[in-house]
């Protein structure tokens, strides 16, 4: 079975990238091997000048991930979590530090930051994941349903931060579901279906595309799902 | 419902060889190697069943219930004191099914004899049937009953094991709990073997009856009711298998219960916030190396299962100390050796094995967290490889200061140090290859943190004994100097054999780093989705 199938994806730095797509349709598995975690079998993949295959570590260094599960140290509190991260990242300790406070103070954890992340909530997690996949400023961010399972506040919380990311320049892939927050943020979409790129626009070029009105009538017209109707019941 | 259960395991176990790479190796070498242990025994037990009751029928019977109770022990405790032999279905996931608890715990301990290891426990029933075969009216029944006592033994005790694991008190106890029942064991074997060996195998069994205790020994109750059956005492042998039903009954009703608090009951979170916590990883040597060591290191104290690993060394100190105690010889009759204190690397080896093996199969689904960071192949292992080392260094001084002090010689003390070095580098190095080559999958933590598959956990062994036997033979060189030194006269000097290990171990380490960080650089991927879970 082929995942993703001759996907052509280039993304301008300081762009806010939409990849949208039905469950199954390949986003995971594209951003997976743009960061490594799965080879390809045939093509290039990379962040500006470097091959994710041939210079993986400058790759990921460039990078910061916020993958859908976040598969954290579970034994881990939020602080050291950070720091842990930032190490590895070979930040300073002493700016390891100023990063991690600030950090868990914008996103209202410092109170849980001794805390193991095995007791935190899926939306506490959500934040302390986004929080390591920021700590060293990556260039370049993925964020895999980065709204998903979070509540109101926090979706709030993290819709800032990215907004705040994104005017200081950095370019951010994001793969979501709730396309109200797509069309507010995204600057550029692409649309999978069955693992191909069929379609990349901005939100009004999708619309005009595609004639509807909003981000969300489109992407269910351009992947096919006007037709559906949920109807399992009455029969 | 039970019927489903059980194809569900049969399903999930041909879905696992189909399409899983280490099941499709390790579930042949599994029933290969459970077949010939179910074989052994059996034979063994055939034979000595036959002998006694031609030499004396009341000493069969007694030896009968002593085979039943050893083997009920041997089968319930030991997938918790060595890990996972056995899979189980996780009642976690059965929770939300329209099934009852009756049903749940009896489909789980139906499908959990859907498993290689199951040919044991037949090939053995299936001899002491022969063996006792007068009264196959009681056999067939009674032979049930003791299948479903394992079935229900087993699952229970490793159910109250995880139950324990979930409270943060209880977290700390297991551990000592499991070293007892391991130290236990050990005593137990080493009485049995020497009563046995003093007394003659007759003599022993009808001095110590064990069928006397029937009423309280489960599975000691359904072999008496097949020996009194076969002895012409139907009616004692219908007691008896009504016993053994009501204790079958009895632990079902246990576990059952068990079950319901389990999944209906959160996990207790962690203590409260400590010093060392409030700190983060700021505190204490920082850089990429270091602080992967760092977080290796909280891991083995904060994870029961690695806590359980290295507390182990318990286990050989109890073996040593019991050994010499008991006056057993051979290789624990270390009293009048001045060398004994440089047994403690190679006895310390034995400790670290099921993670210096397995480097990344800890880390889980954290895998492709840990892998998307900047870290080169090189950096992750020697991190890695730190912290075993740290911890393999404390274990291994305190082994050696023990036994120094229980010895009273201290004058080959200080070559504990090199050869340490030297065994330390070559376990890192067989364990950073293999870790790379062949990771294994941990089970996911959930009602039964000691599921696994059958077949997975004889992978783990077979891999294990291997690379065991590897690091042993490379550690030959050094170990003879060593012997060259401690004995045989001195032929060699005390520096150049101190000079010789430490380069020795220094050596194989650097060769196999840079060997398993190509590895590693290549098989990324492989390893991430080998080790994660499901």
């Amino acid at each position: 079975m082929t995942a993703v199938d001759s996907v052509d994806l280039s993304i301008r730095p300081g762009e806010f990238y939409g990849l949208l797509g039905q469950n199954g349709a390949g986003k995971t598995t594209t951003i997976k091997v743009i960061v490594g975690l799965l080879r390809p079998n045939a093509g290039q993949v990379g962040i500006g000048e470097f091959n994710t295959w041939e210079n993986p570590t400058e790759v990921k260094s460039r990078i910061g991930v916020l993958p859908e599960e976040f598969n954290l140290y579970e034994r881990l509190t939020g602080a050291e979590l950070l720091d842990f991260t930032a190490a590895m990242h070979s930040l300073p300790k002493d700016e390891a530090v100023t990063r991690r406070n600030d950090l868990l103070e914008m996103l209202d954890l410092t109170s849980a930051s001794t805390k193991l992340i095995g007791d935190y909530s899926r939306g506490m997690r959500k934040k302390i994941a986004l929080g390591a996949a920021i700590i060293h400023r990556p260039p370049v961010l993925f964020l895999d349903e980065p709204f998903e399972g979070v509540d109101a506040v926090s979706a709030r919380l993290i819709r800032g931060l990215l907004q705040q990311a994104a005017s200081s320049g950095t370019t951010i892939v994001f793969s979501s579901h709730e396309m109200h927050l797509v069309e507010k943020l995204c600057t550029r979409i692409g649309i999978m279906v069955e693992g191909r790129l069929t379609i990349e626009e901005t939100p009004a070029g999708l619309c005009e595309v595609t004639g509807k009105d909003n981000v969300e009538d489109a992407f269910i017209a351009a992947v096919g799902g006007d037709g559906v109707d949920g109807s399992w019941y009455d029969g | 419902m039970i019927r489903q259960l059980i194809e569900l395991k049969v399903r999930l176990t041909w879905n696992g060889v189909r399409h899983d790479v280490q099941r499709r190796f390790g579930f042949p070498i599994a029933t290969i190697l459970l077949t010939w242990l179910g074989v052994w025994l059996a034979s063994r037990h055939l034979g000595l069943t036959t002998d006694l009751m031609a030499a004396n029928p009341r000493a069969a019977a007694g030896y009968a219930g002593w085979a039943a109770i050893i083997f009920f022990a041997a089968w319930v405790a030991l997938p918790v004191i060595i890990f996972p032999l056995d899979e189980n279905l996780d009642p976690q996931q059965l929770a939300v099914l329209p099934i009852s608890s009756n049903q749940m715990v009896a489909g789980l301990a139906a499908s959990s004899l859907v498993a290689p290891a199951v040919v044991v426990p037949v090939a053995l029933l299936t001899a002491n049937a022969i063996a006792l075969g007068d009264a196959w009216w009681m056999i067939v029944p009674a032979s049930l009953v003791f299948v479903g006592l394992l079935a229900v033994g087993s699952q229970l005790f490793s159910a109250a094991i995880s139950a324990i694991l979930r409270t943060r008190r209880g977290r700390d106890i297991a551990t000592f709990l499991i070293l007892g029942l391991a130290a236990g064991s050990f005593f137990a074997y080493r009485s049995i073997a020497t009563t046995v060996q003093e007394a003659g195998i007759t003599e022993a069994v009808l001095t110590n009856p064990v069928t006397d205790w029937a009423i309280a020994l489960p599975p000691v109750a359904a072999q008496r009711a097949i020996v009194e059956a076969a002895s012409g005492n139907p009616g004692a042998g219908v007691g008896f298998l009504a016993i053994a039903m009501i204790w079958l009954i009895g632990l079902s009703y246990i576990w059952r219960r068990l079950l319901e608090w389990m999944l209906t009951t959160p996990q207790e979170g962690s203590r409260p916030a400590t010093r060392a916590r409030r700190l983060g990883m700021a505190t204490g040597p920082w850089g990429v190396v270091p602080t992967l060591a760092r977080k290796e290191l909280r891991f083995y104290v904060r994870d029961p299962r690695q806590r359980l690993v290295w507390t182990g060394t318990v286990i050989f100190v109890g073996l040593a100390i019991g050994g010499t105690v008991m006056g057993a010889s051979g290789f624990f009759d270390v009293r009048n050796n001045d060398w004994a204190p440089l047994a403690a690397p190679i006895l310390v080896l034995f400790v670290g094995l099921p993670i210096a093996l397995n480097l990344f199969g800890w880390e889980r689904n954290a895998a492709s967290y840990l892998f998307v960071l900047p870290t080169k192949p090189h950096q992750l292992l020697l991190g890695k490889n730190l912290a075993v080392a740290v911890a393999l260094t404390i274990e291994t001084l305190i082994l050696a200061i023990g036994l120094s002090l229980f010895t009273g010689f201290w004058n080959w003390t200080w070559l504990v140090f090199p050869l340490m070095i030297s065994a330390i580098g070559t376990q890192l190095a067989v364990g950073n290859v293999v870790s790379v080559l062949t990771p294994l999958r941990l089970p996911r933590e959930g009602t039964d943190i000691f599921a696994q598959s059958t077949e997975q956990g004889c992978l783990a062994i077979v891999s294990q004994t291997v690379s065991f036997f590897t690091i042993g033979l490379l550690l030959v060189p050094p170990a003879s100097v060593a012997a060259l030194t401690v004995s045989f006269g001195g032929v060699v000097s005390p520096g150049f054999t101190a000079a010789v290990t430490i380069a020795w171990g220094l050596i194989i380490y650097l060769v196999s780093l840079a060997l398993a960080s190509r590895l590693l650089r290549r098989r990324l991927p492989e390893v991430m989705s080998w080790v994660q879970i499901v």
